[in-house]
């Protein structure tokens, strides 16, 4: 059942193979699938990187042996073999740049680094492709930060824009893969310039690029402290909301969970509610349709058996159920604030459409007891987020009857016109005076 | 004339053959029939003594003879109608004798005119005696004369340097031609013995001929057959420069006046036989096939049927011989060498041949919508021929895979486009259908083989480069239609070209609108951008582009979503002439007559009967669609009805209804709604249902019950909130279960109805919860606050045009003022494609993302106009400009049409 709802085959279409081993560790500790297809995907996956000897661990686990094929030994030895071979082709640029001295004499003008390398060095292109195949190597090799060092580098000399952004694409994903989050962040923004701003040879290179780019940021997003506002700044971009409404429509699910969880963004939310009435025939999942619940359908009992299923969604999701521990008592943050705004949404639409509610029946709503029901709604009134009051005798809550004043109404709809009629006048003149000048 | 009756005989001398076989017993009375026919054949013997050829001379003599006497008496009138006449006996004569030189006859005697012309023209004195007729067709001869003869200088000199040349050769063509004869003779003898060694090629033909009917019937019907037949006597002899030169001949005959136009066929057909290269056989079978599309002269009638199932079959052939031959290449730009046929098939190199497959198969496929068109499609005739589809879909299939394999994948993209368009406006069953006849004919012609195999087997060794059948006979069809179209679609969204791509997509459109995948199609549509690029295509496309609209607006019907079908077809229904914007037969238009021109360019535009959107259909969802989103729009805004008007054309026909002073039992679609209408405005849910489920037509639903059950729904509905539009202020509170009551609904459903009819603030109203009961609050507007809001509406329209006005003479510049309405538009104008670009579309990068808006902008039009307008007045008027978007764009489509019948009349 809970499998139902899970992602990770979608999403890691678009990943990276070795940003798949975390999604894949995580599907183990939750349990969702049987431990030996994990396993068995696992090794699938290591085979094609060259983490020979992570790979022969997992075998031995998989198969309870300590034996290891032939096949995995003759494979170790290749890779060593290969890895000793780029590292000496790149050695005369990794000696420069160990030594500390050497690198004072660069600058940040990439023409005249190249320049002094060349002529001091004797490090040519030659070299520096040899650092760029060297740092791929080291990351298929499962050492990131080594990879990320030499991806780094090789960016400051490198002049090959297809070149600098796949040695780009490759930092990020050392990043991600090493938890450095807000190194990973900056780098994210630096990628998504390119994608933005590059001339992409087709334009269907460029969606995918930026879905990929979502996929990734998703391990960023969800551990970065802002990651939750800057989410719904990058999916919510119209370009971004209509890769992911023409080829990830999964992605929602992400995009919703912070909205929910978001208080400040809700002039966009309107907006998006309207995205997923249009997407709900192509995605079905529990969060997207606990939002259509509450504000498209107005299905409070519908959206309070969502409430469950979102729960357990985010519970089983990699991005959404980030456990946060401390010492031996663990919590999952996103859940416990996504279940509060969904209370708080299911309320307040529930509230405006009510003069007088029963306290009992609000509790079940909200998924509290009684009590607890209780003591919320005073609290909401009490920081005056609602003008209500409760009657205690019959049990029941009260709203005080709201009504927009017409002439605020008036305002309102004329307050812009005479803005707008003055725009327009001062352009009128701008546009007429090089005239008369003529 | 001819021709075609010596095909019937043939005809009728196979079935006697086949019928010989099978059943011996009717032996008898076919003797008998054989006697009497070989009596009447000796007769016509008797009467067929002189040969056309000696027959033309004789006559081309006699008219000398003629012309000789008028200038015994100096009658120039006479001798004007003879040079006539012999000029058109030189024309008969010279087709007779295959020669490319005149006889000597008549530059005999054209040199004889011209120094009696001469004289007469010396002799002053007898030239004013003359009458004036007289010298009026002398000066005319003069001129005749002068320019005729120029083009026989060279023999006219020659004839006068030395006539006695002339005479003799004359004579020596005498004799070949006795021989000739005589041979004749000789094989007559032979044809009547009916001896097996007999020639190849007259195998077939006379050898049943001389058995049957005996050699003279022959020889009247077909003598340029028979000619041809001599001339590849000996199969031995045939060279390809024979083949050749004959083979120009006849292409040179085409197109002039007097050639018969199946006779050229049959010739060239002939000429397929004896040709001696594939590739000779090849350049042959193109002739035949462009001589096939030239039987029919006119634009408006089409080919015959006969004609249109050789044509396939000869391009079949054309595919064999390509399939044979790889290096054999089909071009139509470059002129081929003379003698590029002559390479036999050992050659390896390629060897380029002019044609054009795409072309042919365009044409051929002109050829059959014609047909069907012009058909009438209650006949049998009709039917008929729509059982010919599987014979084309599979040519095309072939061609295809040919231009696939041959990497012309702009050729296989526009075939493709073909079979899209004979595929797309099936549904499932339909498709179905056409796929068990394919296969059922395939089973009927395993059985009939053996039949016909005797047939085969004559006809077999008289061609000279045989085709073994390479290519499929039989269509292959996916499972279902979807995937072929899939298929199909993909390959044309890859290498076709924009109109290729534009139709394909319209077609694409139309289908996923069929099996009832509107979100999909409604994507398509959106995010193509077809809209707003459709003015600029050609009507067709255009017709291509309101049928899918319309069948997209039934598909949203049936799914139900009433808002969006209601916007996609109505701007069809704003004009009044549906049928005519469909194709679907010829609207009379009150105000303008129409030229003779325009109609038959209209008639050359309709859709063939099977392919129409049934139109009945389409208005009762179009109108129920507009009823259900009216009636409570209506009820909403009793003061200022005329404000919100969601449909023009429903309010228009309600006024007309209402006008009347007795109302009738509802006879058509639109009185059935506008019962349907008042009992809907009474809240009378029941009622209202009832009459719009005695419609008829919604037997044409293929999940009727579905549908129905839906409409049901879907009244209901708006039942309950015309019934709170207009009574809530006559209430206080009402029940929850009351109104659930009332309307037969569920409490959830209607508590999920109310609940947002207050979300959107259309009813002033809130739930009492612990009592159930809906609580009306009272907040009427005064009268002065009503006519505030108005001013204030008519104040922001005004800003508004003003600022249209400004961007009108200035461009758009940094105007950040705009409102929502006017960015859209000018996203839609500027915007490339959507989800072209995700189909590899090279389209302007800035367009997707736009186009995102737009498409957004349409959606939430389409679906939320009169269900939420939540987000306030902004968001509404988002909505309906994209609604009107829908509109605009038929409108565009419409004048357009309009502007072109104006061009060309």
């Amino acid at each position: 059942m809970a499998s139902d709802y899970d992602l990770t085959q979608r999403i890691a279409a678009h990943l990276d193979r070795h940003m798949v081993f975390p999604l894949l560790q995580w599907l183990q500790e939750r349990g969702l699938y049987p431990e030996e297809d994990i396993l068995k995907a696992k090794i699938e996956l290591l085979n094609a990187t060259n983490m020979v000897d992570y790979a022969v661990d997992m075998h031995k686990a998989l198969y309870h042996t300590e034996e290891v094929s032939q096949e995995m030994v003759e494979r170790r030895a290749q890779v060593v073999a290969r890895m000793k071979q780029l590292e000496d082709a790149a050695s005369p640029i990794t000696k420069f740049l160990q030594n500390p001295n050497a690198t004072q004499e660069l600058r940040n003008d990439k023409q005249y680094s190249l320049q002094l390398l060349h002529d001091k060095y004797q490090i040519g292109p030659e070299q520096i492709e040899a650092l760029y195949h060297c740092g791929k190597f080291q990351f298929e090799c499962g050492n990131y930060t080594t990879a990320a060092d030499y991806l780094y580098q090789y960016r400051t000399f490198c002049t090959n824009p297809e070149k600098s952004l796949t040695a780009l694409w490759g930092k990020l994903a050392a990043e991600i893969l090493m938890k450095h989050w807000d190194i990973a962040l900056e780098e994210l923004n630096r990628l998504k310039e390119i994608i933005d701003s590059k001339s992409f040879s087709s334009p269907l290179n460029q969606v995918q690029s930026r879905i990929w780019l979502m996929h990734w940021s998703l391990f960023v997003f969800f551990n970065h402290d802002n990651g939750k506002t800057l989410i719904i700044d990058l999916f919510n971009q119209d370009k971004y909301l209509n890769a992911i409404q023409t080829n990830a429509p999964h992605l929602l699910r992400y995009l919703a969970a912070a909205f929910v969880v978001n208080k400040r963004k809700r002039p966009q939310f309107k907006e998006f509610i309207k995205v997923i009435q249009q997407e709900a025939y192509s995605s079905k999942d529990p969060i997207t349709e606990f939002l259509a619940c509450v504000f498209v359908n107005y299905d409070f009992d519908g959206a309070h058996k969502k409430m469950r299923e979102c729960e357990e969604v985010i519970l089983n999701d990699p991005f959404l159920g980030m456990r946060v521990g401390e010492g031996s008592f663990t919590t999952v943050p996103l859940r416990d604030e996504f279940l509060e705004n969904a209370r708080l949404f299911i309320f307040e639409t529930y509230c405006r459409i009510h003069q007088r509610i029963e306290m009992r029946v609000l509790a079940e709503k909200l998924n509290l007891k009684f009590e607890e029901a209780e003591a919320w709604i005073v609290n909401l009134i009490r920081t005056s987020k609602l003008d209500a009051k409760i009657d205690s005798k019959t049990g029941t809550v009260t709203m005080e009857p709201h009504h927009v004043d017409v002439y605020e109404q008036l305002i309102d709809h004329t307050k812009t016109l005479s803005n707008r009629t003055y725009k327009l006048v001062s352009q009128l003149l701008e546009h007429g005076q090089p005239q008369a000048i003529r | 004339g001819d021709s075609e009756t010596e095909e019937e005989s043939d005809y009728d001398e196979q079935e006697d053959n086949v019928a010989a076989e099978t059943a011996v017993q009717t032996a008898a009375s076919r003797y008998y029939t054989r006697d009497s026919s070989d009596s009447e054949d000796s007769e016509r013997q008797g009467r067929v003594i002189r040969r056309i050829k000696d027959k033309r001379f004789d006559e081309m003599t006699a008219t000398v003879d003629h012309m000789k006497n008028a200038m015994k008496i100096n009658d120039w009138v006479s001798l004007q109608e003879n040079f006539e006449k012999i000029n058109k006996q030189l024309g008969k004569v010279m087709r007779v004798t295959e020669a490319d030189r005149p006889p000597n006859i008549y530059i005999r005697s054209l040199v004889m005119l011209e120094e009696f012309l001469n004289q007469s023209l010396a002799n002053k004195e007898a030239k004013k005696k003359m009458s004036s007729t007289n010298a009026k067709a002398l000066n005319s001869m003069k001129q005749k004369l002068k320019k005729n003869n120029r083009l026989y200088e060279d023999l006219i000199v020659q004839c006068m340097e030395k006539p006695e040349l002339f005479e003799d050769q004359g004579e020596d063509e005498k004799e070949p031609e006795e021989e000739e004869e005589e041979e004749e003779v000789v094989e007559d003898d032979f044809d009547d013995a009916s001896e097996p060694g007999e020639d190849e090629e007259d195998e077939e033909e006379e050898g049943d001929d001389g058995a049957e009917t005996g050699p003279g019937w022959e020889k009247m019907l077909s003598k340029k057959d028979k000619m041809l037949d001599k001339q590849f006597k000996d199969a031995s002899q045939i060279t390809w420069d024979i083949v050749n030169k004959k083979f120009k001949e006849i292409v040179a005959a085409r197109g002039k006046k007097g050639t018969g136009r199946i006779e050229l066929v049959e010739q060239l057909t002939f000429l397929t036989r004896v040709a001696r290269t594939p590739a000779q056989k090849l350049e042959i079978l193109f002739s035949v096939v462009s001589a096939q599309f030239d039987v029919n002269p006119s634009l408006i009638g089409h080919m015959p049927i006969n004609v249109w199932k050789q044509c396939v079959q000869n391009l079949l052939t054309i595919l064999d011989i390509l399939t044979q031959y790889p290096n054999i290449v089909v071009d139509d730009t470059v002129e081929p060498d003379e003698n590029e046929t002559q390479k036999g098939a050992g050659y390896s190199g390629s060897i380029k041949i002019w044609g054009n497959l795409v072309a042919f198969l365009e044409r051929i496929d002109v050829e059959y919508f014609k047909s069907l068109q012009v058909i009438d499609p209650h006949t049998h005739e009709y039917v008929d021929r729509l059982k010919d589809e599987p014979l084309f879909l599979v040519l095309a299939q072939d061609v295809q895979e040919y231009l696939e394999n041959i990497g012309d994948y702009k050729g296989a993209s526009k075939i493709a486009l073909k079979r899209v368009e004979l595929v797309y406006y099936k549904p499932q069953g339909v498709y179905g259908a056409m796929k068990n006849l394919a296969a059922q004919e395939e089973n009927e012609e395993g059985n009939s083989t053996e039949v016909s195999k005797p047939e085969q087997i004559t006809k077999a060794p008289s061609a000279y480069v045989a085709t073994p059948e390479l290519v499929a006979r039989k269509p292959t069809f996916p499972e279902s239609s979807r995937a072929l179209m899939d298929d199909l679609v993909s390959l044309i969204y890859k290498f076709g070209d924009e109109r290729t791509k534009a139709r394909a997509m319209l077609c694409d459109i139309y289908h996923h609108a069929i099996l009832d995948d509107f979100s999909t199609s409604r994507d398509l549509l959106l995010m193509s951008h077809l809209q707003e690029n459709v003015q600029h295509m050609d009507i067709s496309t255009q017709i291509l582009f309101n049928r899918a609209m319309a069948q997209l607006g039934l598909c949203a019907f049936r799914v139900g979503l009433v808002a969006e079908s209601h916007s996609c077809l109505a701007e069809l229904y704003s004009v009044g002439r549906v049928k005519e914007l469909l194709a679907q037969g010829i609207s009379q238009s009150r105000y303008h007559e129409k030229t003779p021109e325009q109609e038959r360019l209209e008639r050359r535009r309709q859709m063939p009967y099977h392919m129409h959107i049934n139109l009945e259909l389409l208005e009762a969802v179009h109108l129920t669609a507009a009823m259900l989103l009216e009636v409570p729009n209506m009820a909403a805004n009793v003061h200022d009805a005329k404000r919100k008007v969601i449909s023009k054309n429903f309010r228009r026909l309600l006024e007309v209804s209402e006008r009347q002073t007795y109302i009738g039992p509802p006879e058509n679609v639109r009185d059935h709604v506008m019962a349907a209408t008042v009992a809907l405005r009474q809240g009378d849910f029941e009622k209202a249902f009832a009459v719009i489920e005695s419609l008829d037509v919604w037997r044409l639903l293929q999940h009727k019950d579905d549908v129905l059950k839906m409409l049901k729904a879907k009244i209901k509905e708006e039942a309950l909130r015309t019934y709170l539009f207009t009574y809530s202020y006559s209430y206080d509170s009402v029940s929850l279960e009351h109104l659930s009551k009332m309307f037969d609904l569920l409490e959830s459903q209607t508590h999920s109805i109310v609940s947002r009819m207050m979300i959107n603030e259309e009813l002033h109203a809130s739930w009492d919860q612990p009592t159930g009961c809906v609580v009306f609050h009272d907040v009427e507007h005064t009268r002065l606050q009503g006519l505030a809001f108005q001013l204030s509406e008519k104040l922001a329209i005004l800003a508004e045009t003003n600022e249209r006005a400004m961007e009108a003479r200035f461009g758009t510049g940094g105007l950040e003022g705009l409102p929502l309405r006017r960015k859209d538009g000018y996203d839609y104008a500027a915007s490339g494609g959507g989800r072209w670009q995700d189909l590899s579309f090279p389209q302007d990068r800035q367009g997707g993302q736009v186009a995102r808006r737009g498409y957004n902008a349409g959606g939430g039009g389409g679906g939320r106009v009169s269900s939420s307008s939540s987000s306030g007045a902004n968001n509404r008027r988002g909505g309906s400009s994209a609604g009107r978007n829908f509109g605009t764009q038929m409108d565009g489509s419409t004048n357009r049409m309009g502007m072109v019948y104006l061009n060309r009349g």
